[in-house]
C-alpha cells in the first residue's frame, strides 16, 4: 500500500534540499542530516541529481531507513524517509 | 557489524585521487567501514598538501576540469578529503612504497597509518567489497 504523497508532505518533520548536488553530495548531506534526527520522524529529501533515483533507495536499504515514498515532478525527486 | 570497503590506490592522477574518496565517502555515508591502501604512484596523494593532477596528456587540462567542477558546486580534492576523514574514512600508506619512494612519516596526511599488506589483506578478506583503482 502506497502512502498518499500529500499525507507524507504533511506528515514530515525536516526538509533537506539537495537540489544543484551531484553523486554522491546527496547521500552524504542524507547521511548527515539523518544523524540529528530522532528514530520515527520523517525525513523529505529534495534532489536533482539524475543518479539520486536509484541511489536513495540503495542507501535506504543498506542503512535500514524506511523509504515511504518517492515521487518525480519534471527533473526533481522527492523522497520521504522514516528514521528506524 | 559493519559491512567493510576496502581499496587499493596505485596510481596518482587527480581523477584515481577523487574515485577511491567518491566511492569510500559514499560508502562510509551507506554506513560501511572503509578502508583505502595507497601503494606505488597512488603514496603521493597521501602527502600533505599535493595538488593532483589529470594523467598523461590530460595533464594540462587539470585546471579546466577544477574550473567545471567549482561550476556545478562539485567539492575539491581538499574538501573531500576533508570530508572522508569527518566519514571516518582509515587512510593506509603502503610500508615498501614509503621506502622505495622516499616517503617519511612526518610527510603523511594527519591520521594516514602505514601498513603492511599482510594486514590490509587481513581486512581485506573480511570485506564484502574490494575495489582496485589504478
Amino acid at each position: 500500500m502506497t502512502i498518499p504523497q500529500e499525507w507524507l508532505a504533511l506528515e514530515k518533520d525536516a526538509t533537506l534540499d539537495a537540489k544543484g548536488l551531484m553523486c554522491p553530495m546527496p547521500i552524504v548531506q542524507l547521511a548527515k542530516k539523518v544523524k540529528e534526527l530522532k528514530s520515527g520522524q520523517v525525513l523529505e529529501l529534495i534532489a536533482d541529481d539524475v543518479g539520486a533515483k536509484d541511489d536513495v533507495p540503495a542507501w535506504c536499504n543498506r542503512t535500514g531507513h524506511q523509504l515511504v515514498g518517492q515521487e518525480e515532478e519534471g527533473k526533481v525527486f522527492r523522497f520521504y524517509i522514516r528514521i528506524k | 557489524m559493519a559491512d567493510k570497503f576496502c581499496m587499493v590506490v596505485s596510481e596518482g592522477s587527480f581523477d584515481k585521487a577523487m574515485m577511491p574518496l567518491i566511492m569510500g565517502n559514499t560508502a562510509a555515508s551507506m554506513g560501511m567501514e572503509v578502508h583505502v591502501f595507497y601503494t606505488f604512484f597512488g603514496l603521493k596523494l597521501l602527502k600533505k598538501g599535493v595538488k593532483p593532477k589529470l594523467p598523461g596528456l590530460w595533464r594540462i587540462g587539470t585546471g579546466m576540469m577544477i574550473k567545471k567542477m567549482k561550476k556545478v558546486n562539485y567539492p575539491g580534492y581538499d574538501e573531500m578529503l576533508k570530508q572522508a576523514k569527518e566519514l571516518g574514512v582509515n587512510f593506509y600508506a603502503c610500508s615498501t612504497s614509503m621506502a622505495l619512494m622516499g616517503v617519511k612519516e612526518s610527510d603523511l596526511l594527519e591520521g594516514t597509518k602505514v601498513l603492511g599488506a599482510s594486514k590490509f589483506l587481513d581486512l581485506a578478506a573480511d570485506s564484502k567489497t574490494t575495489l582496485f583503482i589504478g
